[in-house]
């Protein structure tokens, strides 16, 4: 009876993620077609830049510094314990550029970008906007999606390069507070261990995170339905659906780049 | 000219004012929840079975939401440390335990709190920003029930434990995930990896203390977002937006507080 | 100039349009009336693609248009237009950018051309002066006007209008009957009309289509519909509470 029931459930939401996973896969082979030949508007492209990149540095700044301290901090026992106090740059620039700084980032700016554009294209929709561009005989995907998915791309790749740097500031700041390191010790220890490979590692990992909130969050916008509360169950299912596609892209990149 | 600087002044003005009203009120949100919590819960008319029904929307249905991301995020921790060590000399017999100890402490708590804060939080100021919008919440009032009282209150209660709960089971995910990579791709043996040597009680101590920290804050900052939607679709989308970005930056910040806690009480021996 | 045959159409399983058929020439002025819910805006949704039929044929001057694939039906939303019901103007773009949109991605004008052209039918509608506000801070009547004049950039041969004068105070819906009224005797634009507001029923309709129970009850001039012996038409036109007609949920 439970084991029905359970089985019930799980069928039923395997087939739920299922269609919006074929859901957003078909968005992006539209985005793609819609590539050819390459029009876009200039005007949508350039207001979402400025919406999307621009106005989100002040959080990203801030949640790479702490991130950059929190790196430090994490590592502090284990460098107190063995004086590895040259590991200290490595260590964090590793761990920074590969995997923090492009996840952590691409999770606050899908809070922040994803949400928000998926809140926008949902009350288009609820309030027929997107019928009524149709009756203009202006193509959705063409006019709001593609120049967002582009935005989103840029945006992220720019406040990755932004944080990792920012992080680096914040973990200088803090290894000199804590473990009594000079910044320019962990500048070294970092320029000496890392290549332009691990920085880039990162860079490719956020063009692609980028990419994934931009199509999970204008499925989830153009495909609401119910009003107000439609509006806010898009939002969401949005954002749960860019980390775990953060959470499996990483894995399927660190895979394919190592 | 001279507008200009009086303008830019008034507007800064404003958006100080905004930001103190904000303040004021996620303070007054936060005081009313866990005063709420002790208090005025359990002694005033409490909706039935509110909170078990807010633990299975917590819980049960973010269960598998934690543990596939978790579950990636183990593999990809696992196989970067493994990369890193293989370069200079082969540390992979250390790789296990020590990925245990950054689980325990840190990442399992941490990474389960910032995906609840996206699925929870936007959850949370979703409902609550909705019922804003039509007016139920001022039906609530006007009935004499306190709004922190009925909806923030029995999710906080869910949420606290759910999160522990959650990052458990997160961490187990994440460990098994991070173990099968180790095999198979760097040939640790399961049992060098599976390996709690490195785990003290003060790293079990630190990391459910951050989880109970979390799971406090990610539903009073999604509450207060909820309660402060105005307008219809747009405020309830802007509310569950702050919500996200709310929780998952009070997350980090707590992460980043509770860390350098520990640090000073512990020190080396962390 | 355009034909419905036998539409149905049914959402989840509950049939809304159970085989309409209905002829429209070239401009006149069609009202499409009844009850809500019976299917109006759903009727005239079918003919730009925005839905499409479960069964039945739409034709537009000679050519079948219900198979078209989505991007096929572009040609045709530059020809016939649609208003509608909550206007639909976007919130990120003042008046005269609303206006100005079709005209830039259509008519390949340029941003201050476009604009220039989006103010000078602004002024035709009456919103001179507002071309510069934000949707947000206009009344709905002047949301309306503001969504023809950008439904009627494109010189549109056909124009929908999905129930235009529903909220509004009583001057501004008789000003936009006006413009209904204007649009085919001076530019012999076909318009189609949903509605349920009788003064403008009767005042503007050069035929009227009564829908009830999915399909077409009636069909005439409104001197016809008035005449009318069926009980039905009666209790809608005298907005009777009690009759034979059955309205979901009483």
């Amino acid at each position: 009876m439970i084991l029905q029931r359970t089985l019930t459930t799980l069928g039923a939401r395997s087939m739920a993620v299922a269609r919006d996973a074929g859901g957003v896969f078909v968005l992006l082979l539209e985005v793609l077609r819609s590539l050819v030949p390459p029009s876009m508007d200039g005007r949508e492209l350039m207001r979402n830049l400025y919406k999307m990149g621009y106005r989100s540095v002040p959080i990203v700044v801030l949640t790479a510094l702490f991130v950059g301290a929190l790196m430090v901090v994490q590592l502090a026992a284990f460098v107190k314990q063995f004086g590895a106090t040259a590991l200290v740059g490595w260590g964090t620039g590793y761990a920074v550029f590969r995997e923090v700084g492009p996840i952590l980032i691409g999770l606050m700016f899908s809070g922040r970008v994803g949400a928000n554009n998926t809140a926008e294209l949902a009350t288009m929709t609820v309030t027929d906007q997107i019928d009524g561009l149709q009756a203009l005989a202006i193509d959705p995907i063409r006019y709001l999606v593609v120049p967002r998915v582009l935005a989103m791309i840029v945006c992220l790749v720019a406040l990755t390069v932004i944080g990792d740097l920012v992080a680096l500031i914040g973990a200088m700041a803090m290894s000199q507070v804590v473990l009594d390191i000079h910044p320019l010790t962990l500048w070294y220890s970092l320029v000496d261990n890392l290549s332009t490979a691990d920085f880039l590692h990162g860079v490719y990992k956020s063009m692609v995170f980028g990419a994934a909130i931009a199509l999970s969050s204008c499925y989830f916008g153009l495909t609401v339905k119910g009003g107000a509360v439609g509006v806010g169950r898009a939002v969401n299912a949005a954002v749960v659906g860019a980390a775990v596609s953060i959470c499996f892209l990483d894995f399927l990149m660190t895979y394919l780049t190592a | 000219m001279a507008l200009v600087p009086r303008r830019s002044l008034t507007s800064l003005g404003a958006r100080t004012l905004d930001l103190v009203d904000a303040v004021t009120d996620l303070v007054r949100v936060a005081a009313g929840t866990v005063s709420g919590a002790v208090f005025t819960y359990w002694r005033g008319t409490r909706p039935k079975g509110e909170i078990a029904r807010q633990m299975h929307a917590i819980g049960n249905r973010s269960l598998l939401f934690v543990m596939v991301t978790l579950g990636f995020v183990g593999m990809v921790m696992v196989y970067q440390t493994c990369l890193l060590t293989t370069q200079v000399v082969d540390g992979r017999g250390q790789v296990g335990a020590q990925f245990a100890r950054l689980l325990v402490l840190d990442v399992g708590p941490s990474l389960t709190a910032m995906m609840l804060a996206t699925r929870v939080g936007a959850g949370i100021a979703a409902e609550i920003g909705s019922m804003k919008v039509t007016e139920q919440i001022d039906a609530l009032r006007m009935s004499a029930v306190t709004p922190v009282d009925y909806l923030i209150v029995p999710r906080f209660f869910a949420c606290v434990l759910m999160t522990v709960v959650l990052s458990i089971f997160g961490m187990a995910a994440s460990w098994a995930a991070g173990g099968l990579t180790g095999y198979y791709s760097f040939q640790i043996n399961p049992r060098t990896f599976f390996d709690l040597s490195m785990v003290a009680p003060a790293h079990v101590v630190l990391g459910m203390t951050k989880a109970v920290a979390y799971g406090a804050a990610i539903p009073i900052v999604a509450g207060w977002c909820g309660l402060r939607a105005r307008g219809s679709s747009e405020g309830v989308g802007a509310a569950t937006t702050a919500a996200v970005i709310g929780s998952s930056f009070a997350v980090i910040v707590l992460d980043f507080i509770i860390s350098a806690i520990g640090l000073i009480f512990w020190g080396a021996g962390l | 100039m355009i034909a419905l045959r036998g539409l149905h159409k049914a959402f989840g399983g509950r049939p809304v349009l159970a085989g309409v058929d209905l002829e429209v020439s070239r401009g006149e002025v069609l009202f499409v009336i009844g009850t809500s819910g019976v299917g109006k805006s759903v009727t005239i949704k079918h003919l730009v693609g925005l839905l499409r039929v479960d069964a039945g044929e739409i034709w537009l001057d000679g050519a079948r248009i219900d198979a078209l694939p989505e991007r096929a039906y572009a040609a045709i939303r530059r020809r016939v237009a649609m208003v509608f019901q909550s206007s639909t103007l976007f919130d990120s773009m003042t008046i005269a950018e609303n206006v100005a949109l079709p005209l830039r991605k259509h008519g390949r004008l340029r941003m201050a051309e476009a604009l220039a052209d989006a103010r000078r039918r602004l002024v035709e509608v009456g919103l001179g002066e507002f071309a510069d506000r934000w949707p947000a801070e206009l009344s709905d009547g002047m949301r309306k006007r503001a969504a023809i004049a950008r439904a009627l950039t494109l010189d549109p041969e056909v124009v929908l209008f999905d129930e235009p004068t529903t909220g509004l105070d009583p001057i501004n819906a008789r000003r936009v009957d006006r413009l209904i009224r204007a649009l085919a005797d001076e530019r012999g634009v076909t318009a189609i009309v949903v509605s349920h507001d009788l003064a403008s029923i009767f005042s503007t309709a050069d035929r009227i289509a009564f829908l009830y129970q999915g399909g077409v009850r009636m069909c005439g001039t409104p001197a016809e519909v008035q005449a009318s012996a069926d009980p039905v038409v009666q209790q809608f036109i005298t907005g009777r509470s009690s009759g034979p007609m059955e309205t979901p949920g009483f």
